[in-house]
């Protein structure tokens, strides 16, 4: 039984979401947002994050159902609110978690106040889980197979991942131009653990025989790849803390990365830019344990045989029909691939009265309209979100970024980001899905990020 | 300035807001998933009951069964109803009994079916024996079924006779798991 139990909080606390930081995303007032576009426009002469306290980002999400849905202290049956929840979301239903710590962060500016080359350098920490709806094995797990004679189990309904990883890296942006900034991010992953089952397929369906009473088969090709974990699972004696300390700082299984980006300006009010996130791979080869069981079984159950003797034995046969093995090779993950873009269109001056801009500020404008376009790659169909946004320097110090996004997860996601410089520190909030929280149990999605830097300003004078 | 970023932070907290929850909830899981699935099937021809030109009283087969010995599979069993359903057409009546052993052959049930002889007319006996409880120990010790098919008086069967005679049976597996 407690099986069930880890299958269901696992269910629950894996409702996951995408890793749109659509907020984030070109509010370049936050050193943070190099990492969601290398090639982003922002200029410091050097910074650096707190410890710890420089990016702080959770990101949880179920498109199906919300945390009310299943325990909501409203005197109904829990069965029957878990029914409800299989029974009313689709296979596609997915829970997503992301969550991202900075542990350190910095970056400056190469060469004198002429040049405009930017390096920055960092390592997080990030917990990324996304599982699908396993609808059909939930009605098998809920109901059995009596009352759905004719029905095809999808056995592809398993399909989840989850990896906690760190990343090290190390970006370069430059201006290239007046009007083109490029930039790229080199990333080293090493994975603390990592469990994928992505690749599964086969059914099982059952209907009306005629020698036999039903006609059962059983057709299966399952994966389960996990890494990081065997040293746990028999007679461990070391000191799990040490170890995952050790694995995030290189002691994983490796892997390396890209990041690519670029901002371009048309005209000067008139912004684009796009960034391709985590090209990249992590190759598993320590700790791995992987289950495989694939093959046909056609049940008939026994049959005994009068004459000879020869009669079957139903558990070998199964057995030896699906074997299930265990493996340890090798495999490669590649990390979730992310895509932004975004076009921005920027009006009013900001040397106006209205804004109190002083000098060394570059921004002309205070207001700026435009699109973003998020993708990121699943083992299904890509997650896209779209998303509305107004920028606006309220004060010299105060820089605020709301966004309207549509996505599968919900079409009224309303987000508010605020970032302040007061002298060299800056401090950003920011939020999305602002009206879930109202009642957040019954939020289909929330995410937030808020961290601390110090940031020396670029200096386009000489001292 | 930061008042309004107090403001934001004050609002985000004074008005998020959550229902009431209970996680506690989850202990009241019950799962209680119904299986079907066949036990057995056969399809013996009248003939088969004649060896050698001379008709056999009675034949049999002993086979392995320990699905209900895998204790992950049995903890959460609520109930078994076993059913068979025989068609026979021959014109000869038969005993069937079905005998449940453990693992020294010891017979632990017997499921006795008796069927009457093929006259022209459709001729299906069918039983359900249902299990629970405690007679769910018996298929827990359950290791071994066999079948045995005896021959009532009658006209002797030959090679040419015609007819069969057919099984099939299926289980329907109650789970309650909490």
């Amino acid at each position: 039984m407690r099986k069930f139990h880890l299958i269901l909080i696992l269910l629950v606390s894996l409702s996951c979401f995408s890793q749109n930081k659509q907020i984030l995303y070109n509010f370049t007032s936050v050193p943070q947002s190099m990492l969601t576009n290398p090639g982003a426009d922002v200029k410091y002469n050097w910074f650096v994050g707190f410890p710890l306290l420089s990016g702080i980002a959770a990101n949880v999400g179920s498109s199906g159902f919300s945390v009310y849905d299943l325990f909501a202290d409203n005197g109904v049956d829990f069965n029957t609110k878990l029914r409800n929840v299989v029974f009313s979301t689709s296979r596609n239903d997915k829970v997503s978690m992301n969550e991202q710590l900075e542990i350190f962060s910095g970056g400056f500016k190469l060469g004198d106040w002429q040049t405009n080359s930017y390096i920055s350098f960092g390592m997080y920490q990030e917990l990324d889980v996304l599982t699908y709806m396993p609808k059909d094995y939930a009605i098998l797990l809920l109901d059995g197979n009596k009352d759905y004679l004719g029905k095809v189990f999808d056995m592809s309904d398993l399909n989840a991942r989850g990896e906690l990883l760190s990343v090290f890296h190390l970006g370069f942006h430059k201006k290239v131009s007046e009007k083109l900034i490029l930039g790229a991010r080199g990333k080293i992953y090493s994975s603390v653990f990592n469990v994928s089952s992505t690749k599964n397929s086969g059914y099982f369906y059952t209907i009306q025989g005629t020698n036999s009473v039903y006609d059962q088969v059983i057709s299966a090709n399952g994966l389960v790849n996990t890494s990081g974990f065997t040293n746990y699972i028999d007679n461990y004696s070391g000191n799990a803390k040490s170890d995952i300390m050790k694995k995030t700082f290189f002691g994983g299984n490796l892997g390396l990365g890209l990041d690519l980006g670029l901002t371009y300006y048309p005209k000067e009010n008139l912004q684009f830019t796009a960034s391709l996130i985590d090209i990249g791979f992590i190759s598993h080869t320590k700790e791995i344990e992987s289950y495989r069981w694939k093959g046909n079984y056609n049940y008939v159950g026994l049959t005994p045989d009068f004459i000879l003797g020869n009669s079957n034995d139903i558990l070998d046969e199964f057995n030896d029909a699906i074997p299930l093995d265990t493996l340890h090779t090798k495999y490669t993950t590649w990390r979730p691939l992310k895509f932004n873009s975004s076009i921005q269109y920027s009006f009013g001056d900001g040397r106006s009265s209205d804004c109190n801009c002083t000098g060394d500020k570059e921004n002309k404008y205070t207001n700026s309209v435009g699109a973003q376009l998020f993708a990121m790659s699943t083992p299904r169909t890509p997650l896209m979100a779209l998303t509305a946004f107004y920028r606006r320097q309220i004060f010299d110090s105060l820089e605020m970024k709301a966004t309207y996004t549509v996505d599968s997860f919900s079409d009224k996601n309303i987000g508010l980001g605020l970032s302040t410089t007061l002298g060299k520190v800056n401090f950003y909030l920011l939020a999305d899905n602002l009206l879930e929280f109202k009642d957040v149990s019954k939020a289909n999605s929330l995410s937030f990020q808020l961290g601390l830097n110090i940031i020396f300003p670029n200096k386009n004078t000489p001292d | 300035m930061n008042k309004f970023f107090g403001i934001f932070i004050l609002s985000l907290l004074f008005f998020s807001c959550s229902s009431d929850l209970d996680f506690d909830q989850a202990n009241d899981l019950e799962l209680k998933p119904v299986v079907v699935a066949n036990l057995a099937s056969f399809d013996i021809p009248a003939n088969q009951f004649v060896i050698g030109g001379v008709e056999q009283p009675f034949v049999g087969d002993v086979m392995n069964f320990k699905v209900f010995n895998d204790p992950d599979f049995t903890n959460n069993l609520s109930r078994t109803d076993l059913y068979f359903e025989f068609d026979n057409t021959i014109n000869r009546a038969f005993n069937i009994n079905l005998y449940f052993l453990d693992a020294n052959d010891a017979i632990l049930y017997n499921i006795p079916i008796a069927i009457p002889a093929y006259t022209g007319s459709p001729n299906v006996v069918t039983k359900t024996e249902v299990f629970e409880n405690a007679q769910l120990d018996i298929l827990k010790q359950t290791q071994k079924i066999a079948f045995v098919i005896a021959l009532m008086p009658g006209i002797p069967l030959t090679d040419s006779s015609l007819g069969s005679l057919k099984m099939r049976s299926s289980a329907t597996i109650y789970f309650a798991a909490q």
